[in-house]
């Protein structure tokens, strides 16, 4: 560009009054003006410095004619072209190598590490000189420009023409780079970083042990500082001081990295990169110290090492570089661990803001992280909850910072219907995780809420499934779970949890009571919290209080009066099999249920446990009197010791659950004794008499073989028939059957039990309807039956003393058989809930129908099982 | 199987000579003998009790009249108590007199 073309913008009468004289001056200046810049951005330094003065009177000369804006112009100018064309390549052209480093990536990750290092450095310091350089010459023109200012006296304050240059000058160089970066600048920024504060955090480490243990032996000292050394490139052997020196030369030389970096404006991408690398080690450090441990608590060590590592490297930075980010946080923002100042500032009084700031964020990282990866492993993480207590605590507080709990009940129901709602599961386990996870969520959320949202779909489902009532009646009266192989200790727990419970039932009973005083009325009103902001507004709050396991439970069948039945018909199982009167965990049990359930609910259980406490007592006294008795007497000897085998339990039918009553003839002996026994009691109790069940009950045999005597516990009807044998060895079914009183086909499911014993051997006889039974004579007989063993079916319910509950609810139901028949006839189909309401509607007195709708399902599956009714889309047919 | 854990399933294949029974725990259950299901004036079972008690047996005895009519010992008690001067058996309308 030439003068003429540039005056040519200028005011043009101006150009009018120029002299001959002027015009020359203006011309041999710029001439001269734009030599010396050349030289200048070309970087020929040698002769320049002699010709500041020359330069620096061509500018106010030039200045003179108010050319002012054209020189500074032509300046900045020149140096950015210097910038674009030869500095910003140079400076790009070192990361060259790295051009496609997002695919070298890992294999020979480590080897660049000290590459990139050393480079970065490099490049920086050189370009940090060239600008230094150019800067330099600025300067030199804003002095020249600052002598002549008087003659043009437009501008305000010296420093603010300079302020002005360099900004302007700053805005040049980065906006240079800029438009050239490199895609895989940021990568490498971001490299650097993550390897130094790898570095870093290993040092740090060895400190933050070395700290721990005071006594740490040298070799281990020595080791760390080695490996330190192998980073560092530093000749220490690993003291305390040195590793300071260390650190504090590491921190040293980023401080230099990012000042440099920021003095090419590269400020937000440089704390983008560091930032990223701290988050990423963060990560990292937080996958490495959670894992899949959840035994111990992680949180604190996890905070103690963002304090250790990330923040003590960011203290050091910010420091290096005079904290001159200039962050725009409102100081309301505190972290609650920003109000107790921490000791691990050794140097610093109080934290700065950016500090503050990076903490927080840090933190809230750490939550984050450890949260999700808690959640994404909570079912089981729940599966051994016990144990895994601190792994829950620290979820907890993450999730108090974070408030995601959303995202936990999302992750937990998808894990629970794939892991645990599958027909593989069984009914035990599935209420063991259901369990665990009440107690668990509720450490984590009070007040139930989110629990209330994970518990439904286990509800849903364990409602579905038959065995539900008995497995919970199972776990809450003994504590191996009904099932072997299930985990034991948790139906202890359950009972534990009755226990537990105690206490704070008093209180949820006030909760309900209607009739609660005023004072408790206002106390309730001053514990009022709203609900938290994920609470489904559909669901009352009155469900917030349900947050006790059994209140949960029970909430899975829907009504306590089911779960009293199923638990009144194993309680009576079980103590119609005890052989002694020992009752006193069944009265623990039935004591906390009844503090649960309310004493009328449970009034029959405590009948129950009574009999059996009255059949203790009368026992003793019954026998007693008949000892006394035949030893007054003359009866014979026999008899007196015959009669300590007999023990009784005495029961006070109504309030029992019906009894399976099964004809079996006793063996005389033994049955002359009962109704010896039952003269007494009714002489003792008169007018009462005793009804014996003879079905019932438990006898121990000592069966002798030829050279050793075995031990057994049977039911009667075991023990009748192998004391049939004892006068003859062997028996046709019809003749035995008859002798012990019962149909052949009982007999026969009942003799397979010594088959199996290899006591009693079966082989068909004449009749091929008659077996032939006897007993095993030799040892090769044995053999040859044993294999019949496979045969034995072990059929439980038939050996029940008890009816059990279908069986209760199929008899009570079958009144209603008809009216549902006649219903259909009229109807043609039904669905189930209209049948319930219809027969709710008219049967009303004398069998009144008091049902609910699941026994009613039940019975009516029954009836379509008997292809009697047919189901078909939800309706009810009559099958034809 | 609960009841035979003791040998469970063992195959013993030996020559059983005799059987004694250690033990005969047996199941009975206790009746009043009313010759009739409930009292008359609860209609109550005269196996469980009356309305007032909790258990039934020795803490709810049943009392006969001298008509052979049988109550619960509470239930008439409260009856004579509410009938002056002279109860009647609410049954029969007979004088009330405990049966000897």
């Amino acid at each position: 560009m030439t003068a003429d073309a540039l005056s040519s913008v200028c005011n043009l009468g101006v150009l009018d009054s120029l002299s001959e004289a002027s015009v020359s001056e203006i011309l041999e200046s710029w001439n001269s003006f734009c030599l010396i810049t050349e030289a200048i951005v070309k970087g020929d330094d040698s002769g320049l410095s002699s010709s500041y003065s020359k330069f620096q009177s061509y500018v106010s000369s030039l200045c003179k004619y108010g050319l002012r804006s054209l020189v500074e112009e032509h300046f900045l100018i020149s140096l950015q072209d210097m910038l674009e064309k030869h500095v910003a390549p140079k400076f790009w052209k070192n990361f060259d190598a790295y051009s496609n480093v997002t695919d070298l990536e890992e294999n020979d990750k480590d080897m660049q590490e000290d590459e990139v290092e050393l480079l970065l450095c490099k490049a920086l310091e050189e370009i940090s000189l060239e600008k230094q350089y150019q800067e330099k010459y600025l300067l030199m023109l804003v002095k020249s420009l600052q002598l002549c200012k008087d003659s043009t006296s437009m501008e305000g304050h010296p420093s603010d023409v300079e302020k002005f240059f360099f900004s302007k000058y700053q805005l040049i160089v980065s906006s240079v780079l800029m438009t050239t970066l490199p895609r895989q600048f940021p990568e490498v920024l971001h490299r650097y970083f993550k390897g130094r504060l790898e570095e870093l955090s290993t040092i740090m480490a060895g400190n933050y042990e070395d700290n721990e243990l005071q006594d740490g032996n040298d070799m281990e000292l020595y080791g760390k500082g080695k490996h330190a050394t192998r980073f560092g490139n530093m000749d220490i052997d690993g003291s305390y001081d040195q590793k300071k020196i260390l650190e504090n030369k590491l921190v040293r030389n980023i401080g230099m990295v990012v000042h440099n970096l920021r003095s090419l404006g590269f400020t937000s991408m440089t704390e983008d990169a560091y930032a990223s690398a701290i988050f990423l080690l963060l990560k990292a450090k937080v996958y490495d110290l959670a894992g899949d441990d959840y035994r111990s608590s992680v949180l604190e060590s996890i905070k103690e090492w963002i304090q250790a590592v990330p923040l003590q490297f960011l203290h050091a930075l910010l420091d290096y570089l005079g904290d001159s980010i200039s962050y725009l946080s409102p100081s309301s923002m505190k972290s609650p661990l920003a109000s107790s100042p921490s000791s691990c500032y050794p140097g610093a009084s109080k934290p700065s803001e950016g500090i503050i700031r990076w903490q927080l964020r840090l933190e809230y990282f750490a939550y984050e992280t450890l949260q999700d990866l808690r959640i994404a492993k909570l079912f089981e993480i729940i599966v051994d909850y016990p144990d895994s207590a601190p792994a829950i605590e620290d979820l907890k507080q993450c999730l108090e910072y974070t408030g995601q709990h959303s995202k936990l009940v999302d992750s937990f129901i998808s894990a629970l219907q794939y892991r645990l709602l599958t027909a593989g599961a069984s009914t035990n386990d599935i209420l063991h995780q259901y369990v665990s996870t009440i107690k668990a969520l509720r450490t984590i959320d009070p007040a139930g809420v989110f629990l209330e949202a994970v518990g439904e779909p286990i509800r849903e489902y364990l409602r579905g499934r038959k065995d539900t009532i008995k497995c919970i009646v199972t776990m809450l009266t003994d504590g191996s779970g009904g099932n072997n192989n299930g985990p034991g200790n948790s139906g202890d727990s359950l009972l534990e949890e009755l226990n537990r419970d105690e206490e704070n039932q008093e209180n949820a009973g006030l909760d309900d009571d209607i009739n609660t005083d005023d004072k408790q009325a206002w106390i309730d009103v001053q514990r009022w919290e709203p609900d938290p902001v994920e609470a489904d507004p559909l669901k009352g709050s009155r469900y917030r209080r349900k947050v006790d396991v059994l209140g949960m439970i029970v909430g899975i069948i829907g009504s306590k009066d089911q779960l009293v039945n199923e638990y009144r018909v194993m309680l009576a199982e079980k103590l119609l099999n005890k052989t002694d009167y020992d009752i006193d965990t069944e009265i623990r049990t039935l004591e906390l249920l009844k503090i649960h359930f309310g004493e009328n609910s449970m009034q029959k259980c405590e009948i129950m446990l009574n009999d059996l406490i009255d059949s203790k007592r009368t026992n003793t006294n019954v026998k007693a009197t008949i000892n006394q008795l035949s030893q007054t007497g003359s009866e014979s000897r026999e008899r007196e010791v015959s009669f300590d085998i007999i023990d009784t339990t005495i029961i006070s039918s109504n309030f029992w659950p019906p009894i399976q009553d099964e004809v079996v003839n006793i063996p005389e002996p033994v049955d002359q004794l009962l109704s010896d026994y039952a003269k007494r009691y009714h002489e003792i109790k008169t007018p009462r008499k005793l009804l014996w069940k003879k079905n019932l009950g438990t006898v121990k045999l000592e069966l002798e073989f030829e050279d050793r005597t075995l031990q057994f516990t049977v039911t009667p009807v075991h023990a009748s028939i192998i004391m049939q044998f004892q006068d003859q060895t062997s028996w046709t079914s019809k003749n035995l059957a008859a002798a012990i009183g019962m149909p052949e086909d009982t007999l026969q499911r009942r003799i397979s039990f010594w088959i199996s014993k290899g006591i009693i051997a079966e082989s068909s006889g004449e009749d091929s309807n008659d077996h032939l039974y006897k007993l095993v004579d030799s040892m090769a007989d044995g053999g040859k039956t044993g294999i019949n063993n496979e045969e034995l079916v072990a059929d439980d319910d038939a050996e029940r003393s008890v009816a059990s509950v279908e069986d209760q609810l199929r008899k009570e139901m079958t009144v209603y058989e008809k009216f549902i028949v006649g219903m259909l006839k009229n109807f043609g189909s039904m669905a189930l809930d209209r049948i319930h309401n219809t027969l709710k509607m008219f049967c009303v007195s004398d069998p009144t129908y008091d049902k609910s709708l699941q026994q009613l399902q039940f019975f009516l599956s029954g009836l379509v099982a008997e292809e009697k009714l047919e189901l078909r889309d939800n309706m009810y047919f009559l099958k034809k | 199987m609960e009841r035979v854990e003791f040998q469970k399933l063992e195959f013993i294949s030996e020559v059983f000579t005799s059987g004694f029974i250690c033990l005969w725990h047996a199941v009975a259950s206790w009746t009043w003998d009313a010759h009739d299901e409930t009292c008359g004036i609860c209609r109550m079972a005269f196996d469980g009790c009356c309305p007032d008690c909790k258990l039934p047996g020795d803490d709810c005895p049943l009392i006969w009249g001298a008509c052979n009519h049988a109550f619960h010992l509470h239930c008439i008690l409260k009856w004579v108590n509410s009938q002056t001067p002279q109860a009647h058996c609410p049954m029969c309308r007979r004088e009330w007199q405990f049966k000897e």
